[in-house]
């Protein structure tokens, strides 16, 4: 590939069809429909989780009075009680419950902190705050001793009240970034997604202050890194391709994708994702495909069903002369979690994606982003992305 | 969302008024300011822009002149308050987008809540301030006119002095 690439018109004709069929789709409102053997999960305003949280604390209460011995059930976050929804491409929290019981000596730490974070989130909701994860922690140390302790309780608190995390007003650090054809309101202030410099806007993790009020955008892009984001956002590659460009800067963090969820739901824009050859980036890819595990009960409320992994895939690195020098060679990490990825239900049902993973798997090779700028640093953003967005060349 | 479609196959998405029922009572004017100013230049294409300033008109009579009004005539001095000082920092920016409130004023500035008079005074200050300066403008414009055809000869001095008088009396 010639290090001077001539400047073409693209006129990223597959994109824009995939826009025109989801123009069209928007007519239709389409309800999802969870299967029986799930579990409803509702995200609530701050009245509403309030009333969720006091109908909880009432039914403790009357067990206590009824029997002195109360029980608190909620659905159990394990591996067997995940169920991937192949109609909605969701993994989902299935039916199985766990019980805990306030009279045994083994759980009685267990059961102090989650009154506790109960307590914690009554107060936040009560008073119209947010907190962190790393705030509830710290709000008593010495019953929670680590981090991983509290986060267990919020995340057992979101489940007993059948909600998402978001709605317990405990959110998780903001992380994420986006930029482009995007003008939103964060309680009363209006901000322009196209004004803010090269870095953007730090997605806020209180999603529920943020409303998008307008844009003129065709597409979405995810990048899974900050490297790529300076890049494009370096290029304004949203002027000349009317787009939305975020990044999680690695691993897609709730707010993230909370928020690519809130802007796919409410524009219907086609969404892809630029992420590394590897199986962490396809990984991460799938997070925002279809939600992770440990939080499989946020899923509807997470996932973006209609993601397109744009690349970098590994038939790429052919297609676009990657050298060997570029290609890294797979470590046996990297092997074992390309055939765990390779076992999934999800990735079997999608021919091309596993396709590429036997691929990647057969030449043991994987590749970063950054490999592209080995033809010249606006590769990225003249030729390989308005090539594949016109060609169509996705997963 | 409400969708707007360009002749280039773009589109343009603008938040439902629907939507904006539950929004701060201010926030529909400060919206209709921000599309109007910043915005509807950008989308270049003609039909595009005259729909969504049509839109915005909608907006304006359907959503926010009857919230602003339903919080100025209410019994709620608190809720008020808060939209009289929003509408005092919008009236500092942008005159024209407070000339709803214009016909409440003369109620407010006899409102028995000292703040809300304080607040309404400011405002109708500002009402005051904006019309002199359109005045001020008219004038100038018209004195400019009248020089211009004192040189040429058309009209006599003593006119033009007149025409000037009036200019520099409202000035001061």
């Amino acid at each position: 590939m010639a290090k001077k690439q001539s400047k073409r018109n693209w006129d990223f004709k597959a994109a824009k069809d995939l826009f025109y069929e989801y123009l069209e789709k928007r007519q239709e409102k389409k309800k999802i429909n969870l299967p029986p053997e799930t579990i409803q999960i509702d995200n609530l305003n701050r009245k509403e989780a309030l009333n969720r949280l006091y109908n909880l604390t009432d039914s403790v209460i009357e067990k206590i009075i009824a029997s002195g011995r109360p029980t608190i059930q909620l659905p159990s976050r394990t591996s067997t009680n995940i169920i991937w929804d192949e109609e909605n491409d969701l993994l989902l929290l299935g039916k199985q419950l766990q019980e805990k019981q306030f009279h045994s000596l083994s759980s009685v730490a267990d059961i102090t902190r989650l009154m506790r974070v109960l307590e914690a989130v009554n107060e936040l909701l009560v008073k119209d705050l947010h907190a962190t994860k790393r705030e509830i922690f710290y709000s008593d140390v010495k019953l929670f001793g680590e981090q991983k302790n509290s986060d267990k309780s919020i995340e057992d608190i979101a489940t007993m009240l059948y909600t998402t995390r978001n709605s317990t007003h405990i959110v998780a650090s903001a992380k994420g970034s986006c930029i482009g054809r995007l003008r939103i309101r964060d309680k009363s202030d209006i901000i322009d997604l196209e004004g803010l410099g090269s870095g953007g806007w730090t997605i806020s993790p209180m999603l529920d202050n943020i409303e998008i009020l307008e844009s003129d955008a065709e597409f979405i892009l995810v990048v899974e890194k900050d490297a790529a984001m300076i890049r494009l956002a370096e290029a304004r590659f949203w002027r000349k391709y009317p787009c939305i460009i975020l990044t999680a800067k690695g691993a897609a963090d709730i707010a993230t994708r909370m928020f690519l969820k809130h802007l796919s739901k409410d524009l219907k824009l086609p969404v892809f994702s630029l992420v590394d050859s590897d199986p962490y980036g396809h990984y991460i890819h799938s997070v925002y495909l279809r939600g992770s595990k440990r939080l499989s009960y946020e899923s509807p409320f997470l996932a973006t069903p209609n993601i397109k992994l744009l690349g970098v895939l590994t038939r790429d690195l052919d297609k676009y002369k990657i050298t060997k020098e570029g290609r890294l060679p797979m470590t046996k990490m990297d092997i074992k979690r390309t055939k765990e990825l390779l076992n999934e239900d999800f990735v079997k049902k999608n021919k091309a994606w596993h396709d590429d993973l036997s691929l990647a798997l057969k030449l043991k090779v994987k590749a970063e982003i950054q490999v592209l700028s080995s033809h010249g640093f606006e590769f990225l953003t003249d030729h390989y992305l308005p090539e594949k967005l016109t060609t169509g060349d996705w997963i | 969302m409400r969708i707007f479609h360009k002749k280039d196959g773009g589109i343009v998405q603008l938040i439902d008024k629907e939507k904006m029922q539950e929004w701060p009572v201010e926030l529909p004017l400060i919206f209709i300011e921000y599309i109007r100013e910043k915005q509807i230049e950008k989308y270049e294409d003609t039909k595009v822009k005259k729909e969504i300033s049509n839109y915005i008109n909608e907006i304006l009579k359907d959503v926010a002149i009857p919230r602003l009004i339903s919080v100025l005539e209410g019994d709620n001095d608190e809720e008020t308050i808060s939209a009289l000082q929003r509408i005092e920092e919008l009236s500092k920016k942008n005159i024209e987008m407070t000339n709803p409130i214009r016909p409440y004023l003369n109620n407010l500035l006899k409102h028995r809540n000292k703040e809300i008079v304080k607040l309404a005074q400011n405002i109708s200050n500002n009402f005051t301030k904006a019309d002199k300066k359109k005045e001020l403008a008219k004038k100038r414009k018209i004195m400019q006119e009248k020089e211009k055809e004192f040189l040429a000869g058309k009209i006599s001095g003593e006119e033009y002095a007149r025409t000037r008088k009036d200019y520099l009396t409202l000035k001061e």
